[in-house]
Protein backbone atom coordinates (compact mmCIF):
# COMPACT_ATOMS: atom_id res chain seq x y z
CA UNK A 1 0.00 0.00 0.00
CA UNK A 2 2.92 2.41 1.31
CA UNK A 3 5.02 1.40 -1.55
CA UNK A 4 1.80 1.86 -4.06
CA UNK A 5 1.58 5.72 -2.96
CA UNK A 6 4.99 6.84 -3.06
CA UNK A 7 5.36 5.59 -6.63
CA UNK A 8 2.08 7.10 -7.17
CA UNK A 9 3.15 10.27 -5.66
CA UNK A 10 6.33 9.80 -7.74
CA UNK A 11 4.60 9.50 -10.78
CA UNK A 12 2.49 12.93 -9.84
CA UNK A 13 5.12 14.89 -9.11
CA UNK A 14 6.91 13.87 -12.50
CA UNK A 15 3.86 14.87 -14.24
CA UNK A 16 3.56 17.92 -12.76
CA UNK A 17 7.52 18.83 -13.43
CA UNK A 18 6.58 17.92 -17.27
CA UNK A 19 3.52 19.77 -17.54
CA UNK A 20 5.13 23.06 -15.77
CA UNK A 21 8.32 22.76 -18.15
CA UNK A 22 5.78 22.47 -21.08
CA UNK A 23 4.12 25.47 -19.71
CA UNK A 24 7.34 27.46 -19.15
CA UNK A 25 8.19 26.40 -22.49
CA UNK A 26 5.50 27.77 -24.59
CA UNK A 27 5.39 31.01 -22.67
CA UNK A 28 9.30 31.85 -22.82
CA UNK A 29 8.90 31.19 -26.76
CA UNK A 30 6.18 33.88 -27.08
CA UNK A 31 7.76 36.38 -25.01
CA UNK A 32 10.54 38.22 -26.80
CA UNK A 33 12.36 40.73 -25.94
CA UNK A 34 9.16 42.92 -25.94
CA UNK A 35 7.59 40.46 -22.52
CA UNK A 36 4.55 39.44 -24.93
CA UNK A 37 3.40 42.89 -26.21
CA UNK A 38 4.06 44.38 -28.89
CA UNK A 39 2.35 44.24 -32.64
CA UNK A 40 3.83 43.12 -36.18
CA UNK A 41 4.20 44.44 -38.86
CA UNK A 42 5.70 42.62 -42.72
CA UNK A 43 8.20 43.91 -45.09
CA UNK A 44 9.40 42.48 -48.32
CA UNK A 45 13.06 42.18 -49.32
CA UNK A 46 14.49 41.49 -52.80
CA UNK A 47 17.57 40.32 -51.02
CA UNK A 48 17.31 39.65 -46.85
CA UNK A 49 21.14 38.98 -47.74
CA UNK A 50 21.03 35.99 -45.02
CA UNK A 51 19.02 37.48 -41.51
CA UNK A 52 17.73 35.22 -39.48
CA UNK A 53 14.09 34.51 -37.38
CA UNK A 54 15.33 36.14 -33.98
CA UNK A 55 17.70 38.73 -35.81
CA UNK A 56 17.08 42.40 -34.34
CA UNK A 57 15.17 45.18 -35.66
CA UNK A 58 16.87 48.16 -34.87
CA UNK A 59 15.62 51.91 -35.03
CA UNK A 60 18.22 54.81 -34.32
CA UNK A 61 20.62 52.25 -32.88
CA UNK A 62 18.34 51.01 -30.30
CA UNK A 63 17.17 47.22 -30.81
CA UNK A 64 13.29 47.64 -30.98
CA UNK A 65 12.07 44.17 -31.84
CA UNK A 66 12.67 41.08 -33.61
CA UNK A 67 12.40 39.04 -36.93
CA UNK A 68 9.49 36.71 -35.72
CA UNK A 69 9.65 35.18 -39.45
CA UNK A 70 11.10 34.94 -43.05
CA UNK A 71 9.72 33.39 -45.47
CA UNK A 72 9.87 33.27 -49.30
CA UNK A 73 7.19 34.20 -51.47
CA UNK A 74 7.11 34.92 -55.38
CA UNK A 75 11.44 34.65 -55.38
CA UNK A 76 10.66 37.71 -52.20
CA UNK A 77 11.87 37.32 -48.89
CA UNK A 78 8.80 38.02 -46.95
CA UNK A 79 9.27 39.61 -43.10
CA UNK A 80 7.32 39.43 -39.96
CA UNK A 81 8.95 41.88 -37.54
CA UNK A 82 7.82 42.14 -34.12
CA UNK A 83 7.61 45.84 -32.63
CA UNK A 84 6.96 47.08 -28.94
CA UNK A 85 3.50 49.15 -28.82
CA UNK A 86 4.75 52.49 -28.04
CA UNK A 87 6.94 52.48 -31.21
CA UNK A 88 5.04 53.88 -34.58
CA UNK A 89 5.84 53.49 -37.79
CA UNK A 90 5.20 55.81 -40.41
CA UNK A 91 3.52 54.76 -43.91
CA UNK A 92 7.12 56.01 -45.25
CA UNK A 93 9.11 54.37 -43.15
CA UNK A 94 12.34 52.20 -44.76
CA UNK A 95 13.41 49.27 -43.92
CA UNK A 96 16.90 48.26 -44.64
CA UNK A 97 18.98 45.53 -43.85
CA UNK A 98 22.16 46.39 -42.55
CA UNK A 99 25.05 44.00 -41.39
CA UNK A 100 26.76 44.49 -37.84
CA UNK A 101 30.15 45.65 -39.03
CA UNK A 102 31.36 45.19 -42.01
CA UNK A 103 31.10 41.59 -42.65
CA UNK A 104 28.96 40.35 -39.16
CA UNK A 105 25.20 39.01 -38.67
CA UNK A 106 22.36 40.76 -40.45
CA UNK A 107 19.48 43.21 -38.89
CA UNK A 108 17.06 45.46 -39.64
CA UNK A 109 17.27 48.64 -39.77
CA UNK A 110 13.72 51.09 -39.83
CA UNK A 111 14.37 55.07 -40.89
CA UNK A 112 11.20 56.45 -39.72
CA UNK A 113 9.25 58.59 -42.30
CA UNK A 114 7.43 62.16 -41.84
CA UNK A 115 3.84 60.87 -43.29
CA UNK A 116 1.14 61.44 -40.53
CA UNK A 117 -0.15 58.14 -41.33
CA UNK A 118 0.82 55.61 -39.56
CA UNK A 119 1.30 51.52 -39.77
CA UNK A 120 -1.45 49.14 -38.33
CA UNK A 121 -0.66 46.38 -37.15
CA UNK A 122 -0.18 43.39 -39.28
CA UNK A 123 0.63 45.92 -42.19
CA UNK A 124 3.42 46.14 -44.98
CA UNK A 125 6.32 48.64 -44.67
CA UNK A 126 6.30 49.53 -48.68
CA UNK A 127 9.80 51.17 -49.06
CA UNK A 128 12.42 48.63 -48.16
CA UNK A 129 16.40 48.53 -49.25
CA UNK A 130 17.68 44.95 -50.21
CA UNK A 131 21.32 43.69 -48.39
CA UNK A 132 24.27 44.91 -49.98
CA UNK A 133 25.57 42.03 -51.62
CA UNK A 134 29.57 42.40 -51.18
CA UNK A 135 31.02 39.84 -53.61
CA UNK A 136 28.39 40.84 -56.33
CA UNK A 137 29.55 44.15 -56.24
CA UNK A 138 33.21 43.21 -56.27
CA UNK A 139 32.69 41.14 -58.86
CA UNK A 140 31.11 43.77 -61.16
CA UNK A 141 34.15 46.13 -60.64
CA UNK A 142 36.52 43.03 -61.25
CA UNK A 143 34.57 42.09 -64.33
CA UNK A 144 34.50 45.75 -65.45
CA UNK A 145 38.26 46.31 -65.12
CA UNK A 146 38.13 43.96 -67.47
CA UNK B 1 33.25 56.68 -63.51
CA UNK B 2 30.68 55.22 -61.54
CA UNK B 3 27.86 58.01 -60.39
CA UNK B 4 28.23 58.97 -64.09
CA UNK B 5 26.63 56.02 -65.29
CA UNK B 6 24.16 55.85 -62.34
CA UNK B 7 23.14 59.14 -63.57
CA UNK B 8 22.73 57.85 -67.37
CA UNK B 9 21.36 55.12 -66.07
CA UNK B 10 19.10 56.60 -64.65
CA UNK B 11 18.33 58.66 -67.79
CA UNK B 12 18.19 55.60 -69.96
CA UNK B 13 15.75 54.27 -67.95
CA UNK B 14 13.25 57.11 -68.28
CA UNK B 15 13.97 57.30 -71.94
CA UNK B 16 13.20 53.35 -72.52
CA UNK B 17 9.93 53.91 -71.07
CA UNK B 18 8.95 55.69 -74.96
CA UNK B 19 8.86 52.82 -76.48
CA UNK B 20 6.11 51.23 -75.61
CA UNK B 21 2.52 51.24 -77.28
CA UNK B 22 0.88 54.05 -76.28
CA UNK B 23 -2.25 53.26 -74.28
CA UNK B 24 -5.55 54.98 -72.83
CA UNK B 25 -4.33 54.77 -69.13
CA UNK B 26 -0.87 54.99 -69.30
CA UNK B 27 0.99 52.88 -66.79
CA UNK B 28 4.21 53.76 -64.80
CA UNK B 29 6.49 51.46 -66.91
CA UNK B 30 4.75 53.87 -70.12
CA UNK B 31 5.07 56.94 -67.99
CA UNK B 32 9.11 56.84 -66.91
CA UNK B 33 9.65 55.65 -70.54
CA UNK B 34 8.80 59.02 -72.11
CA UNK B 35 10.72 61.01 -69.72
CA UNK B 36 13.99 58.42 -70.05
CA UNK B 37 13.30 59.05 -73.78
CA UNK B 38 13.23 62.64 -73.67
CA UNK B 39 16.56 62.74 -71.30
CA UNK B 40 18.51 60.68 -73.91
CA UNK B 41 17.58 62.41 -76.75
CA UNK B 42 19.14 65.38 -74.61
CA UNK B 43 22.15 64.13 -73.95
CA UNK B 44 22.75 62.63 -76.81
CA UNK B 45 21.71 65.68 -78.84
CA UNK B 46 25.11 66.67 -80.72
CA UNK B 47 24.02 70.43 -81.01
CA UNK B 48 24.22 70.40 -76.97
CA UNK B 49 27.51 68.51 -76.75
CA UNK B 50 29.85 72.08 -77.63
CA UNK B 51 30.73 73.11 -73.25
CA UNK B 52 28.91 76.72 -74.17
CA UNK B 53 25.23 74.76 -74.36
CA UNK B 54 26.28 72.95 -71.04
CA UNK B 55 23.75 75.41 -68.79
CA UNK B 56 21.11 75.02 -71.68
CA UNK B 57 21.40 71.64 -71.88
CA UNK B 58 21.15 70.78 -67.74
CA UNK B 59 18.36 73.55 -67.60
CA UNK B 60 16.49 71.35 -70.27
CA UNK B 61 17.22 68.10 -68.56
CA UNK B 62 15.68 69.74 -65.39
CA UNK B 63 12.60 70.80 -66.99
CA UNK B 64 11.97 67.24 -68.39
CA UNK B 65 12.56 65.81 -64.58
CA UNK B 66 10.74 68.20 -63.15
CA UNK B 67 7.86 66.61 -65.00
CA UNK B 68 8.08 63.32 -63.71
CA UNK B 69 9.64 63.95 -59.87
CA UNK B 70 7.76 64.67 -57.28
CA UNK B 71 9.72 66.94 -55.31
CA UNK B 72 7.45 67.63 -52.63
CA UNK B 73 7.20 63.96 -51.56
CA UNK B 74 10.86 63.53 -51.83
CA UNK B 75 11.45 66.57 -49.46
CA UNK B 76 8.94 65.21 -47.02
CA UNK B 77 10.26 61.57 -46.92
CA UNK B 78 13.85 62.67 -46.36
CA UNK B 79 13.22 65.34 -43.71
CA UNK B 80 10.62 62.44 -42.33
CA UNK B 81 9.99 63.17 -38.85
CA UNK B 82 11.55 66.77 -38.92
CA UNK B 83 8.94 67.58 -41.59
CA UNK B 84 5.90 68.52 -39.65
CA UNK B 85 7.69 70.85 -37.85
CA UNK B 86 8.65 73.05 -40.32
CA UNK B 87 6.65 76.20 -41.62
CA UNK B 88 5.24 76.25 -45.21
CA UNK B 89 7.92 78.53 -45.66
CA UNK B 90 11.00 76.36 -44.52
CA UNK B 91 9.26 73.42 -46.62
CA UNK B 92 9.46 75.46 -49.74
CA UNK B 93 12.92 76.62 -48.97
CA UNK B 94 14.22 72.87 -48.05
CA UNK B 95 12.36 71.93 -51.62
CA UNK B 96 13.76 74.02 -53.76
CA UNK B 97 17.60 73.58 -51.89
CA UNK B 98 17.73 69.71 -51.97
CA UNK B 99 16.49 69.88 -55.68
CA UNK B 100 19.13 72.16 -56.61
CA UNK B 101 21.65 69.84 -53.97
CA UNK B 102 20.71 67.01 -56.32
CA UNK B 103 21.37 68.95 -59.80
CA UNK B 104 24.94 70.39 -58.44
CA UNK B 105 25.87 66.76 -57.52
CA UNK B 106 24.86 65.00 -60.93
CA UNK B 107 25.80 68.46 -63.23
CA UNK B 108 28.87 67.20 -64.41
CA UNK B 109 27.66 63.85 -65.08
CA UNK B 110 25.84 65.60 -68.21
CA UNK B 111 28.34 65.17 -70.34
CA UNK B 112 29.55 61.74 -70.01
CA UNK B 113 27.08 60.03 -71.88
CA UNK B 114 28.65 57.20 -73.38
CA UNK B 115 25.51 55.46 -75.43
CA UNK B 116 24.16 53.65 -72.22
CA UNK B 117 20.95 51.89 -72.82
CA UNK B 118 17.98 51.10 -70.46
CA UNK B 119 16.30 47.92 -70.31
CA UNK B 120 12.81 47.78 -68.44
CA UNK B 121 12.88 44.82 -66.50
CA UNK B 122 9.34 44.90 -64.98
CA UNK B 123 6.76 46.40 -62.80
CA UNK B 124 5.01 46.53 -59.74
CA UNK B 125 1.52 48.38 -58.59
CA UNK B 126 0.12 48.13 -55.72
CA UNK B 127 -2.67 50.61 -55.92
CA UNK B 128 -1.42 54.15 -55.62
CA UNK B 129 2.08 53.53 -55.58
CA UNK B 130 4.31 51.26 -58.10
CA UNK B 131 7.68 50.45 -58.29
CA UNK B 132 9.48 50.17 -61.91
CA UNK B 133 13.01 48.08 -62.66
CA UNK B 134 15.26 49.00 -65.50
CA UNK B 135 18.60 47.77 -65.48
CA UNK B 136 21.12 50.45 -67.44
CA UNK B 137 23.55 48.26 -69.73
CA UNK B 138 26.52 50.17 -70.44
CA UNK B 139 29.34 49.46 -73.02
CA UNK B 140 31.25 47.13 -71.19
CA UNK B 141 28.18 44.91 -70.52
CA UNK B 142 27.85 45.87 -66.85
CA UNK B 143 24.32 46.05 -65.80
CA UNK B 144 23.16 48.04 -63.58
CA UNK B 145 20.24 47.52 -61.61
CA UNK B 146 17.66 50.81 -61.14
CA UNK B 147 14.34 50.90 -59.17
CA UNK B 148 12.04 53.76 -59.51
CA UNK B 149 9.12 54.29 -57.04
CA UNK B 150 6.47 56.08 -58.34
CA UNK B 151 3.03 57.51 -56.42
CA UNK B 152 0.06 58.02 -58.57
CA UNK B 153 -1.27 61.78 -58.55
CA UNK B 154 -4.22 62.32 -60.78
CA UNK B 155 -3.45 60.47 -64.13
CA UNK B 156 0.70 60.85 -63.47
CA UNK B 157 2.96 58.44 -61.87
CA UNK B 158 5.55 60.90 -60.06
CA UNK B 159 8.81 59.55 -58.75
CA UNK B 160 9.47 59.35 -55.23
CA UNK B 161 12.31 57.56 -55.08
CA UNK B 162 15.33 55.91 -56.70
CA UNK B 163 17.29 52.98 -55.72
CA UNK B 164 20.63 52.52 -57.46
CA UNK B 165 22.45 49.05 -56.91
CA UNK B 166 19.52 48.37 -54.10
CA UNK B 167 20.59 52.03 -52.64
CA UNK B 168 17.61 54.42 -51.74
CA UNK B 169 18.38 57.72 -52.49
CA UNK B 170 15.59 59.26 -49.66
CA UNK B 171 17.37 56.34 -47.35
CA UNK B 172 20.77 57.89 -47.61
CA UNK B 173 19.86 61.60 -47.18
CA UNK B 174 17.29 61.05 -44.65
CA UNK B 175 19.95 59.25 -42.50
CA UNK B 176 22.13 62.59 -43.47
CA UNK B 177 19.94 65.17 -42.57
CA UNK B 178 18.80 63.25 -39.74
CA UNK B 179 22.15 63.33 -37.49
CA UNK B 180 22.73 66.57 -38.85
CA UNK B 181 19.46 67.64 -37.14
CA UNK B 182 20.20 66.14 -34.36
CA UNK B 183 23.45 66.34 -33.48
CA UNK B 184 23.00 70.44 -33.91
CA UNK B 185 19.81 71.87 -35.53
CA UNK B 186 17.74 72.29 -38.43
CA UNK B 187 19.49 75.89 -39.55
CA UNK B 188 22.35 74.21 -39.62
CA UNK B 189 21.73 71.69 -42.02
CA UNK B 190 19.88 74.70 -44.22
CA UNK B 191 23.06 76.60 -43.96
CA UNK B 192 25.11 73.67 -44.99
CA UNK B 193 22.88 73.44 -47.97
CA UNK B 194 22.72 76.99 -48.87
CA UNK B 195 26.65 76.39 -48.69
CA UNK B 196 26.90 73.69 -51.02
CA UNK B 197 24.35 74.36 -53.48
CA UNK B 198 26.30 78.45 -54.26
CA UNK B 199 30.00 77.21 -52.97
CA UNK B 200 29.68 74.18 -54.98
CA UNK B 201 33.39 73.28 -53.79
CA UNK B 202 32.36 73.20 -50.66
CA UNK B 203 32.61 69.84 -48.36
CA UNK B 204 29.85 69.78 -46.20
CA UNK B 205 31.11 68.42 -42.45
CA UNK B 206 29.16 66.67 -40.03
Amino acid sequence: MRKFDLELAVGLFMIAGILCLGYLSIRLGKMEVLGGEGYELQAVFSNSGGLKEGSSVVIAGVEVGRVKKIYLDEYRAHTILTLPSGVEIQEDAIASIKTKGLIGEKYVEITPGGSEKVLKPRERIRDTQPAVDLEQLISRYVFGKL
Amino acid sequence: MGPARLWYSTVLFLLTLLITVPSQAQGPTEQIKETTDKILAIVSDPSLKSPDKKEEKIRRLRKVVDERFDWREMSRRTLARHWAERTEEEKEEFIRLFGELLERTYRDKVDSYSGEKVVFVGERVDGDYGAVKVKVVGQDQRDIPVLYRVKKKGNDWLVYDISIEGVSLINNYRSQFNNIIVRSSYDKLIKMLRAKVQGGEEKSEE
